[in-house]
């Protein structure tokens, strides 16, 4: 087991899972390859918001995960950034059929193991979920969480910051129709996030390739729902709505680049030239799309001088 | 681009890691290198910018496995194989009209195997894993941005997107595919020219394994392989189609500067195959999954770079080493090839104390002396050929016509003879037969 550090303890529970499945058309059957294993959006996020709120306090992110061994390098990834981090042992090697067959079919269970999981490294400041996986969705092991740990909770946010005290963080959560509101959450809590708002930062490489040469600790799922639970005089504190009304975020202003030249002021806002082309997801787009985003590729690169055809040549000679 | 950039790189840290080898792309040819350096004991990164290996990658899908006898012994038995292909048919066509050259061997279905269609994402990540098993360091998500340079210009690693991400290394090896920013930074290779280039556009169609069995003639893990020409709107390139398990690949290659030309969209070619009567039987109720598409490196032997260079050298698709000559369209195995192959010359060369172009030579003539530029030579003129106006626009029409008069049954009308028949299709067409004569014999002349 990684080092039991000091200072608050920010944990980010984290479901790591094959994110591009196939299914099968005729059977439905869901066929998940250990490969492409890795982070939904929602619990980058989380990882993402446990390092900043640990870092506001000085404090330190413990990884937690019930996955089988090919979740282990997001694992290696996330202690690169600086977590410990721990896998609760299920399915074999290359499947997690039996984590969706028992353990993720019964969240409370979930719930129960994961605090069993992390009571040699003492109780929780803040738990930060995502705010559901991207294969099972139901997110209530968060609530559950809360409940075994006898914690404050607020699900589905937008944003998280942390305030002056360690004993509190300031959430954002959506309304309906683009109103926001912000919640004071005492701690401990578990939180839940959205998957939009934050990127997850990356690790250096050096630490990227030390992390490559670690075995990743993992437990066997013991306990169980109420087997650990957390005992808080009184229950959990309360989470208050507010100070302040509702509030519409306003539109984001970009200042605008210095100098004269526009071709210039477009490569600073863009960032062009700054690298290569880093790594772009263009989709899910339909054929059409995707034939658009790889002409215009190649009109960047050189490979074509003349404009697309048919109807996308309009928008595309703006680009 | 293109021209070398020998100005040092400044701030070169000495405490990053240092390896024998950085190998940029876990494609075929990184990953070969990686298990061939990793397995003669050397110390080797491979940098890949996708999330896993094969994430990034778009290829039409057969792999001819032979190249992997020497590196793992049964291969056939662990590899991620769709079907074995068995059935591997030629098709001339016109929008109507098609003549199929259809082969089937038992053989194939059988170890050792010819060739097999498999899926990327799993087939790159299986050979990856096999140089990391081998002691390879595989470093995902991480871009190579540039070449690190010592103060007199020689390259001496790779600058990665990462923090702290320089990397020093020995050798660099450039198996960054197609279009290889790294060869071109090096000075090894020459802006890219569009018309050494082809864009392979394709569509992967779920379709239930019991009805491709049915339809193509299958039976359980067996596959076929259909190569067509003709089916492009005169735009020099071709189709293919291939079976895996549940889903068949069906797609395009086209010349870049005509497809630019002809303003016709890929997607709008691939429609048109799907929709051709010798095609469209096969897809009924097929469903879209996948679209992909990506360059092919099809100039030949005449286009490619200058392959080693103090510190560094390319392999695969970087080095332009898909064999794309008509007949054939084989990448995999030129990028396992090459790519084992460059892993042997980074060792001797280490071993020998001299990673300079000099020392680094033997890849070279390790590569004429096998498949890889052995092939590339004896089929240098095929590309030129095989994309020439009248192989692409004329003859397919040709040969159908000349086939549907022979078995057009025109009773009362007699039936023609050969060469009278022979001389009218080819007047039809605008060919005349001292060019079908020529053709053939410039044909035997490359492909003989
Ligand atoms: C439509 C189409 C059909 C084809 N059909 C066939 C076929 O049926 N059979 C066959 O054998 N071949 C086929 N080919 C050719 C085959 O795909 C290639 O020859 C083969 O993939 C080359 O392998 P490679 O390792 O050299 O390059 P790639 O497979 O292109 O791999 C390059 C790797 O480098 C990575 N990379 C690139 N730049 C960087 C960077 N800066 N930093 C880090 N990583 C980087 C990429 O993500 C990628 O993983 C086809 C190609 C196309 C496009």
């Amino acid at each position: 087991m990684d080092d039991i550090r000091p200072g608050p303890m920010v944990v980010a529970c984290i479901r790591i899972t094959d994110l591009r499945p196939q299914i099968e058309p005729l059977s439905g059957t869901v066929v998940r390859e250990p490969w492409s294993t890795g982070l939904s959006p929602p619990d980058a996020a989380a990882l993402e918001y446990s390092f900043r709120i640990a870092e506001a306090w000085s404090g330190h992110v413990v990884v937690i995960t019930a996955a089988p061994p090919s979740a282990d390098a997001v694992l290696r990834d996330a202690r690169a950034l600086g977590a410990t981090v721990l896998r609760i042992a299920v399915g074999s090697p290359s499947s997690d059929q039996a984590y969706m067959d028992d353990l993720g079919s019964d969240e409370r269970a979930m719930a129960g193991m994961i605090v069993a999981a992390l009571a040699p490294f003492g109780r929780p400041s803040l738990v930060v979920c995502g705010d559901r996986s991207s294969d099972r969705g139901t997110g209530a092991l968060p609530a559950f969480l809360a409940h075994e740990l006898g914690a404050a909770q607020a699900l589905g946010l937008v944003a998280i910051t942390t305030t002056d005290q360690e004993s509190m963080v300031v959430a954002e959560r959506r309304l309906d129709g683009g109103w926001r509101e912000r919640l004071h959450v005492p701690c401990p809590a578990v939180c839940s996030v959205e998957g939009a708002g934050v990127r997850l930062r990356r690790a250096s490489l050096t630490a990227t390739l030390a992390a490559q040469r670690t075995e990743i600790p993992q437990v066997t799922a013991a306990g169980g729902p109420g087997t650990t639970r957390g005992t808080h005089p009184g229950g959990p504190a309360e989470v208050v709505v507010g100070p302040g009304r509702p509030f519409r975020p306003r539109t984001r202003v970009v200042p605008a680049p210095d100098g004269d030249d526009p071709r210039l002021r477009l490569l600073a806002l863009t960032g062009a030239l700054v690298a290569h082309d880093p790594p772009t997801v263009v989709g899910p787009i339909d054929a059409a799309g995707a034939a658009d985003a790889l002409l215009a590729f190649l009109i960047r690169h050189g490979y074509l001088d003349t404009e697309p055809v048919g109807e996308e040549a309009a928008t595309e000679g703006t680009r | 681009m293109g021209k070398a950039d020998v100005v040092p790189t400044p701030g070169v840290s000495s405490d990053t890691p240092a390896f024998d080898a950085v190998v940029v792309g876990a494609g075929p040819a990184g990953s070969a290198t990686a298990l061939a350096l990793a397995r003669a004991g050397r110390s080797v990164v491979l940098v890949e910018r996708g999330p896993f290996p094969g994430s990034k990658n778009v290829y039409g899908g057969v792999v001819y496995g032979r190249v992997l006898d020497e590196v793992v012994p049964g291969w056939w038995n662990e590899v991620p194989v769709e079907r074995w292909v068995v059935r591997r048919s030629t098709m001339m066509m016109t929008g109507t009209q098609s003549l199929a050259v259809d082969y089937r061997s038992a053989a194939w279905g059988e170890a050792p195997y010819n060739g097999m269609t498999t899926v990327r994402s799993r087939f790159d990540n299986w050979l990856a894993t096999k140089a990391v098993e081998a002691g390879a360091q595989l470093v995902t998500s991480t871009v190579a941005t540039g070449l690190l340079r010592d103060g007199h210009g020689r390259i001496v690693g790779v600058r990665t997107d990462r923090d702290q991400g320089e990397l020093r290394a020995n050798v660099v090896v450039a198996c960054d595919g197609v279009n290889s920013l790294l060869a071109k930074e090096a000075g090894l290779m020459a802006p890219a020219e569009a018309s050494h280039h082809t864009l392979g556009v394709k569509e992967v169609l779920d379709l239930p394994g019991h009805v491709i069995d049915e339809r193509f003639g299958l039976r359980r893990d067996e596959g076929v392989d259909i190569e067509m020409l003709g089916c492009t709107r005169g735009i020099p390139g071709g189709g293919f189609l291939y079976t895996n398990s549940d889903t068949v690949s069906l797609g395009v290659v086209l010349s870049l500067p005509h497809l630019a030309e002809a303003k016709v969209r890929p997607e709008e070619l691939i429609a048109d195959l799907k929709n051709h009567p010798s095609v469209a039987p096969y897809l009924r109720g097929a469903t879209l999954r996948e679209y992909a598409a990506h360059l092919i490196p099809e100039g030949g032997y005449d286009t490619m770079p200058t392959m080693v260079t103090d510190g560094m050298l390319v392999a695969g698709d970087a080095a332009a080493m898909t064999l794309a000559a008509g007949l054939w369209l084989e990448g995999v195995n030129f990028a396992i090839g090459s790519g084992l192959a460059a892993g042997r010359a980074v060792d001797r060369a280490i071993a020998a104390g001299d990673c300079s172009a000099k020392g680094l030579a033997s890849y070279r003539s390790d590569l004429e002396g096998q498949f890889v530029l052995a092939d590339h030579k004896r089929f240098r003129k095929a590309p030129a050929l095989v994309l020439s106006e009248r192989i692409q626009q004329r003859y397919p029409g040709l040969i159908c016509d000349l086939v549907d008069g022979m078995f057009t049954v025109t009773n009362p009308v007699p039936k023609p003879g050969g060469v009278r028949l022979t001389r009218s299709v080819a007047a039809k067409h605008g060919v005349k037969l001292r060019q079908l004569a020529a053709d053939t014999v410039r044909a035997l002349r490359v492909f003989g």
